[in-house]
């Protein structure tokens, strides 16, 4: 999980929905920012190949941070500002 | 040329960032309304994101930062007032230059997910960089990133990871990281760092790039003071390192002097330089050759900036000289489109004239700043340099390719097996192929390339494990081609691209 520091700038919150539950978050996080903060690294993604994944870039190059966003599979979560009524599925499969 | 549907503008500019915001400005200055594309939801590229609107105060974040809040001003201010048609969340997934008439068509994608061919007169590119692709066994595992994109959480929401990170690599954003993560209460728990010693011996050996680095370095120096007197550990002469957990990362190990360690820990931050962006370079065919100096391939740019007819490439992503470098380089591959448009006007012709006085003095003024900065950078490039061989001495099993799974071990196989070139690897292993598009594996691929014909077939594999190629066996080698799709597009964007009639939305554009 991410912490938000106690200094920061207040600022509007969204409320989006991540796997099915609804959660406040702060305005201006890019997707997989608010993912990361609210559940963390693990279960982010899983690879084709099986392993484990969650975003490495933060910047629209690795692709590790690929999510479901409004039923588009795939979407690059660190380029998509979250947006109220925002449905994300995160695509953690089976390990 | 002309594709049906397409919009007009005489300069595109590719990128927000201080380069491209810089450059934006000047033309602004000439009378020129650019058209800027970049990625973001605001300007500032990924050095001055969110500044308008800080997380935090400058007391964690860094006066560097806030420093880029006049520029990002100016440009905002500028766009506002309609001066500039910049468009926010804009990619662009295919960029051609007409070689014979110049000019360049983009293709560019939309944050509502609809794309346009867009028609440039002339296009200056400042794309930025990228983190280097540092590849070490468990680098894929949840709860290792880069560096820089523990920074993006700061700026885009003041995000810390929820414990104490292990930070690992080299290179001054490793250090101004904990040195934010530190101000901020949060103090890293360890630093490992590839680099042997502080760097006296190469200071030493080139005393006028250390003056002129000294401001750099005294930066560098308050944050190492700060860390220390907080207790912060920094072990120096990292030699591998290990990220190690089931579904995510539990344990850091690392070796140094010959032994290992270990280390419980959830978050590993990774830093190992950062380099040009290569896709859209690369993509617009600009040539390219190694730098021995940045370890990176470099974009092969003439004095005014200028690359292949009509397009100009300034800032990070032309060569690695930081945010200051970039604004200024910004305003120079502005000057030069200037210099090139009035050379290329009817009356310039007729009067036989070529620029205007006051650009020669702009221009001189700019270029001498930007030679003392870009001389002090060759000494950073020499005390940040990734250490030779790094791949090589972690485990076969280490990933190189994410996005394909494939191992170091897979590669050199194929090496063997008479793979000579990165195209023909990617063939064999499918490095390269996946959705990043080889921009975290292309430079570690040609490395292992360049290190294996370097120490000729016959060679042991074991001898080859310390060459550092140089710029003629990197060059030799080459990347990736890259093809469009420059970024990932799904197919229906890429259907709505082809048909003329959907994507024509604005009435500026000719039926």
């Amino acid at each position: 999980m991410l912490i938000r520091h106690d200094k920061a700038r207040a600022v509007d919150e969204v409320t989006i929905v991540l796997d099915g539950v609804s959660q406040r978050v702060p305005a201006g996080l890019s997707v997989a920012a608010a993912v990361l903060m609210l559940a963390g690294p693990a279960g982010y993604r899983r690879h084709v190949a099986g392993g484990p994944r969650a975003p490495l870039c933060m910047m629209g190059v690795c692709h590790d941070c690929l999510i479901t966003i409004d039923g588009a599979p795939n979407r690059q979560g660190c380029l998509e500002p979250v947006r109220e009524g925002m449905t994300i599925a995160r695509q953690g499969g089976q390990p | 040329m002309s594709e049906p549907g397409s919009v007009f503008t005489e300069v595109a500019i590719i990128g927000a960032g201080a380069a491209g915001m810089a450059a934006a400005l000047r033309l602004v200055e000439a009378g020129i309304r650019p058209l800027v594309l970049d990625q973001a939801p605001a300007p500032g590229g990924q050095i001055y994101r969110q500044v308008a609107t800080p997380a935090l105060g400058g007391e964690i974040l860094g006066p560097d930062y806030l420093a880029g809040q006049p520029l990002v001003g100016r440009f905002a201010d500028a766009a506002e007032q309609g001066r500039i048609d910049y468009r926010a969340r804009h990619r662009v997934w295919w960029a051609e230059a007409d070689a014979e008439l110049g000019g360049v068509t983009l293709g560019v994608l939309d944050g509502g997910g609809s794309s346009r061919i867009w028609q440039a007169q002339r296009l200056l590119v400042a794309s930025g960089a990228m983190e280097r692709g540092w590849p070490f066994p468990g680098w894929q595992l949840p709860g290792v990133m880069q560096a820089g994109a523990a920074q993006i959480l700061l700026k885009q929401g003041a995000l810390f990871t929820g414990s104490a990170p292990v930070l690992a690599g080299s290179g001054p954003l490793l250090y101004l990281l904990a040195w934010q993560y530190l101000r901020a209460g949060r103090a890293p728990r360890l630093i490992l760092d590839t680099a042997a010693g502080l760097g006296l011996g190469e200071m030493l050996r080139r005393p006028r790039q250390s003056f002129r680095a000294r401001g750099y370095l005294s930066k560098g120096l308050a944050m190492m003071v700060a860390l220390r007197r907080a207790g912060v550990p920094v072990l120096r002469g990292l030699e591998a390192l290990r990220a190690e957990g089931d579904e995510r990362l539990e344990r850091v190990a690392y070796r140094r002097g010959g032994r290992w360690e270990s280390l419980e820990a959830d978050w590993l931050l990774t830093h190992m330089g950062v380099v040009p962006e290569p896709q859209l370079n690369r993509g617009l065919g600009i040539e390219h050759g190694w730098s021995d100096d940045q370890q990176a391939f470099v974009a092969r740019r003439g004095p005014r900036l200028e690359t292949l007819p009509g397009v100009w490439l300034a800032g990070d992503a032309g060569g690695i000289g930081g945010a200051v470098n970039a604004e200024r380089e910004g305003r120079l591959a502005a000057l030069g489109l200037l210099e090139a448009r009035l050379e290329g006007s009817f009356e310039a012709q007729l009067e036989g004239s070529s620029t205007p006085a006051s650009f020669a003095a702009e221009r001189q003024a700019l270029e001498r700043a930007r030679a003392k900065d870009l001389d002090a950078r060759r000494l950073l490039d020499a005390l940040f340099r990734p250490p030779a061989g790094w791949l090589r001495a972690q485990s076969e099993s280490t990933l190189v390719c994410r996005c394909e799974s494939v191992t170091r071990g897979q590669l050199e196989q194929a090496i063997e097996q008479g793979a000579f070139g990165p195209n023909q690897l990617k063939a064999f292993t499918r490095c390269g192929m996946g959705p990043c598009q080889g921009r975290l594996c292309g430079d570690s691929v040609a490395r292992l390339l360049a290190a294996r014909t370097q120490a000729g077939q016959n060679a042991d594999p074991r001898e080859v494990r310390d060459i550092e190629p140089g710029a003629e066996r990197m060059d030799a080698v080459g990347y990736y081609h890259i093809r469009p799709p420059l970024c990932a597009i799904t197919l229906g964007e890429l259907a709505a691209a082809a048909d003329p009639g959907a994507n024509v939305k604005t009435s500026s554009s000719p039926q």
